[in-house]
């Protein structure tokens, strides 16, 4: 099976030359086929290692265990939804002049940040892991920018300079690990994830307290926990619909991915409950932070990346909680948040191309006039709020009942509260968009015509990841339970 | 047979040495000077030959003048005249006057040598010389406490202040002179010691009279033989603080141990080389840096100032790993991680892009150095000569040429606007590195108790001051400077923990420079497109 984790990283790679060398057609073509090709392929590589079996390749430079699986699950999702979707939202651009070299260029840059993100969950030391989340970087500061608007360049140099700083903070993370590694492992090894599984124990608690704390802060950047989140709304805002869903569901996770694995070492060097309190304290902060700003926020893009902030502030207390029911949640959460989170982003861009503008206050209507999107965003906000049928409620459910097993009372607590502060943010601004009469005047005199849907390649997109979303409320697959509870146990403690 | 010298000689030998050297110091730097400037110079003995016409020049008084200021020239050269009895000018062991006074008192001497001048300034009445003993006065309030800080860290390692038995104990654990809080002390006295000697950035040292002059102002009004005994005394002035900046601080080694004539003579020859060597220095610095305009000259001696507090903090919290050892390697690591911090302290003083850019490409160089000197001392593999030429190759000559280039084409504007304050950035820099020293303190990252462990926590402030300098600088070529000084910190952070460096660490490090300028560079084409020119603070239409 190694030779599906050479298909997967192959088949962006193919699309991204295409793009390059062929017309933009056939750079549609090569990105769908890519995308939902990737998903394919991670689908079924999670689940010949659903039962803990790690899949190696490449002598060991790639590697691909439970844990990693359920990121590049999540990772193909997105890339596979924002691949279909993009030829729809391209689509309407065609008019434009120079639109052959524009879909080209944003065809291969989106190709080529699906690669870095798929390279990320299979690498097998944090080596290739750091490298593949820094071209991560760079590729989508990249994508952000490609409108040329001011804003867009503003926000692209916010988060290249912010990312990059973290990113060297991470660097330092690594270091540190490797440093008190010479120790028990020698003068110069390949700092493997699996090496320091192994040797844990030898290894000097300061040291890994240090570096756990340093990759939190480093790789916390792309994750976007509060305090240095603030590249994160700009970002998602400016960029283009599709890559705003791969930024805030597959991009933030994967720099999540990278954080669990310093977890790991923690957690095997004996650190688990100092490494549980940062997490803590860094999804407190985030969450009370991101459910706050999600109240004012008048542009639908930038409430939807506070609400990415808030989700990783979930997700980061469902493991800082410890109990194995919150460690599964918290994993599940991010497949089930990277779904309904990728869902909001593309509707979101659904209804900028049908309104052709970002505040709230001018959507109005939604139901009646882009009949698929309006529904499936509000859909997908209800998701994102943690109602019942949607995918989002379980995964919260378990890390809330996992906080009471354990019992973190104060954590639990918090996140409630801010969960449901949150809640009435989203809901309230979404429900405006969506449930309010159309205001006619405000229409009429556009140019482009009334609002309305722009593409049905765009409402495909959307109607798989609402599949997955409802699906996953409605029944959790044996396989994927198997496959996250595996993924666990890999950060619960080999003596526990 | 070589004959011994009793110790009164010696003593007369020390006060007569630096009183007859010390005009050959002041010539020396005014020839290199002149020959660096492409100009003819003054000849090397041409401050003798001052000094011995003006002796025979008739006094001229200002009206209002007094005793004061006909004693003024001749208290002040008595007072730089004692100084060197007690300091360890030649020998190591104290002579009988050594012990007269402590450091403190040396500096209580080189203060009243100096007031003497500045009251005498006043009795001549003329508001020119006045001016001159007013901003001395007034900049030279900032110097003192630096001295004093600088005085306790030295008291605090040594145990003492008697400036002979500093030299000695420094001698024999020699470890203590690469601690990180003894080179920022030698970084502050250094600064101390430009601003006490009227050189640039403070003051532009002889030829004509400017307005702008601080020390030579002050003796406008005096003339003959009082002028004089001011001249020489300057230079005599000059040449201790060289001396003890030497032979109390930075290399108390090539003295002599006994009092043979043929030991005391090789330490006169040490001495003048010691001075030579500092007084190159000078040179670099007077030919590489404008004078600061005269209310930016604060912002200098707070520099100085704010250096040494940082010194008392990484003092007082010095991780203690038992007894440490010497090693090349440790020296180097802990020495660079020095160098890299206060480079960045001087590119967030800098208001000039070309010298932020140059003192980058400096910092980038001492990195490289550091990487082959590991390399040398055998703590890595050769793998970091490769780091080490790559660093020169990309940090030290193409980015900043490539930056150079972008900038030149773009047509940008090289003042650097600044947010806050030097002072205020500065004193938050040193904050962040105070605070970094204090938190990594207890960090034990296991292994043996080197003194690189030292350089960790300084490279790990100097990350933080990239930080200050990238947030205080709406600028985006600070910016992209304030992240490639970070991308220097961890680079000396990581040879400093990690000298086994393996290839893939280089590489990580290398990859993040190049993919970092990559994107910076076609940032900053495209902001400079979107609006000619490359100011960030016009950024700010995201916001909440």
């Amino acid at each position: 099976m190694s030779w599906a984790l050479f298909a997967i990283l192959g088949l962006p790679l193919i699309a991204v030359t295409v793009s390059v060398a062929d017309g933009w057609r056939a750079a549609q073509v090569a990105t769908v086929v890519a995308g939902l090709g990737s998903l394919g392929l991670s689908i079924a590589v999670a689940l010949s290692v659903e039962h803990g079996r790690g899949l190696h390749a490449a002598g060991g430079w790639l590697r691909l265990d439970p844990l990693g699986a359920v990121f590049l699950v999540t990772t193909g999702l997105l890339y596979a939804a924002a691949a279909v979707f993009s030829v729809g939202y391209l689509h309407l651009d065609e008019p434009k002049p120079d639109f052959s070299r524009f879909a080209r260029r944003y065809f291969a840059l989106l190709n080529l940040f699906g690669w870095t993100m798929l390279l990320v969950p299979l690498a097998s030391d944090f080596g290739i892991l750091w490298v593949a989340i820094e071209l991560t970087t760079i590729v989508s500061a990249l994508l952000v920018a490609i409108d040329r608007t001011d804003a867009a360049l503003e926000a692209s140099w916010k988060y290249v300079l912010i990312a990059s700083c973290g990113l060297g903070i991470a660097l330092l993370a690594i270091i540190v690990l490797y440093a008190t590694g010479t120790h028990a492992l020698g003068d110069s090894y390949i700092p493997r994830f699996a090496r320091f599984a192994a040797h844990g124990a030898m290894l000097s608690r300061d040291a890994v307290r240090l570096s756990f704390v340093l990759a939190v802060v480093g790789f916390g950047t792309k994750v976007g926990f509060v305090p240095t989140h603030t590249w994160l709304p700009d970002a998602h805002s400016e960029a283009p619909a599709p890559v705003s869903a791969m930024l805030s569901g597959a991009l933030l996770s994967s720099a999540f991915y990278a954080i669990l694995r310093f977890f790991q070492v923690a957690v095997v060097a004996g650190q688990r409950s100092f490494a549980e309190h940062v997490l803590i304290v860094f999804g407190v902060i985030s969450l009370a932070a991101a459910s706050l700003f999600v109240l004012r926020q008048r542009n639908y893009k930038r409430l939807l990346a506070y609400s990415s902030i808030e989700h990783m502030g979930v997700i980061a207390l469902g493991v800082g909680f410890g109990a194995p029911l919150a460690v599964a949640g918290a994993l599940l959460h991010v497949i089930t948040h990277a779904s309904a989170k990728g869902l909001a982003f593309l509707g979101a861009g659904s209804l900028l191309r049908g309104y052709d503008s970002k505040e709230v206050d001018d959507v109005t209507g939604a139901a009646t006039a882009m009949p698929w999107t309006g529904p499936m965003f509000l859909a997908a906000a209800l998701a994102l709020c943690g109602l019942p049928l949607s995918g989002v409620f379980r995964s919260e459910f378990q890390i809330v009942a996992g906080g009471f097993a354990r019992p973190q009372y104060v954590g639990v607590a918090l996140l409630l509260v801010f969960v449901n502060l949150a809640f009435f943010g989203v809901l309230w601004h979404a429900g405006r968009m969506v449930l309010t009469p159309a205001a006619a005047a405000a229409t009429s005199s556009r140019s482009d015509g009334a609002p309305g849907e722009r593409s049905a390649w765009m409402i495909a997109a959307m109607l798989g990841c609402l599949f997955v979303v409802i699906a996953l409320g409605l029944h959790l697959p044996t396989a994927l339970s198997t496959l996250i509870s595996h993924a666990s146990h890999l950060l619960s403690s080999p003596a526990r | 047979v070589v004959p011994t010298l009793p110790d009164w000689a010696i003593q007369v030998l020390q006060v007569v040495s630096v009183l007859t050297l010390a005009p050959l110091i002041g010539g020396l730097i005014a020839r290199a000077e002149a020959r660096i400037q492409q100009r003819q110079g003054p000849r090397v003995l041409q401050p003798y030959y001052d000094i011995f016409k003006l002796l025979h020049k008739e006094t001229v008084l200002p009206d209002p003048a007094g005793p004061v200021f006909r004693a003024a020239p001749y208290v002040s050269f008595a007072g730089y005249a004692t100084v060197p009895m007690l300091i360890p000018v030649l020998t190591s062991f104290g002579l009988p006057l050594g012990y007269m006074g402590d450091i403190l008192g040396g500096g209580l001497i080189l203060g009243m040598a100096s007031f003497v001048v500045s009251i005498a300034a006043i009795d001549s009445g003329s508001p020119y010389a006045q001016l001159g003993s007013s901003r001395l006065r007034s900049f030279g309030a900032l110097n003192e406490p630096t001295v004093i800080f600088v005085i306790f860290v030295v008291a605090l390692t040594t145990h003492t202040d008697l400036p002979y038995v500093l030299g000695a104990t420094l001698r024999s654990s020699a470890v203590e002179v690469v601690r990180p809080s003894h080179l920022l002390i030698v970084a502050a006295f250094f600064m101390l010691l430009l601003t006490e000697t009227g050189r640039i950035p403070v003051e532009s040292h002889g030829g004509t009279l400017e307005f702008g002059q601080i020390e030579e102002g002050r003796v406008a009004e005096h003339s003959g033989p009082g002028l004089a005994f001011l001249r020489w005394g300057s230079t005599v002035k000059q040449l201790v603080l060289y001396v003890i900046f030497a032979n109390v601080l930075v290399v108390p080694w090539g003295l002599a141990a006994d009092g043979r004539l043929d030991h005391v003579l090789e330490a006169i020859a040490l001495l003048l080389a010691k001075a030579v060597a500092i007084g190159a220095l000078v040179v670099v610095i007077e030919c590489s840096f404008a004078k600061l305009r005269l209310y930016k000259v604060p912002e200098f001696t707070v520099a100085s100032f704010m250096l040494a507090v940082l010194a008392v903090v990484m003092f007082l919290f010095a991780p203690s790993f038992g007894a440490v050892r010497l090693s090349v390697f440790g020296a180097a690591a802990t020495i660079t991680a020095v160098v890299v911090l206060l480079l960045e302290l001087g590119m967030l003083r800098s208001q000039d892009v070309w010298e932020q850019l140059r003192l980058y490409s400096l910092g980038s160089t001492v990195v490289a150095a550091l990487a082959f000197a590991t390399a040398a001392s055998g703590h890595g593999g050769s793998s970091l000569y490769v780091l080490g030429a790559v660093t020169i190759g990309l940090k030290a000559l193409l980015f900043p040429i490539g930056i150079r280039f972008v900038l030149r084409n773009l047509e940008a504007d090289p003042r650097v606007p600044s947010s806050i304050g030097v002072p205020s950035s500065i004193l938050i820099a040193v904050a962040l590195s105070a605070f970094a020293f204090v938190v990594l303190r207890p960090v034990h990252i296991g292994g043996e108790a080197a003194l690189p462990l030292e350089a960790l926590p300084v490279a790990v402030g100097g990350v933080l001051v990239a930080f200050v300098l990238m947030v205080v600088r709406p600028y985006a070529p600070s910016q992209l400077l304030g992240f490639l000084a970070l991308e220097n910190a961890v680079s000396v952070a990581s040879l400093a923990i990690a000298a086994g460096l393996p290839i893939i660490l280089a590489l990580l490090l290398l990859f993040d420079v190049l993919v970092g300028v990559l994107v910076f560079v076609v940032l900053v084409q495209y902001l400079a497109v979107a609006r000619t020119a490359v100011r960030t603070d016009v950024l700010d239409r995201l916001t909440g």
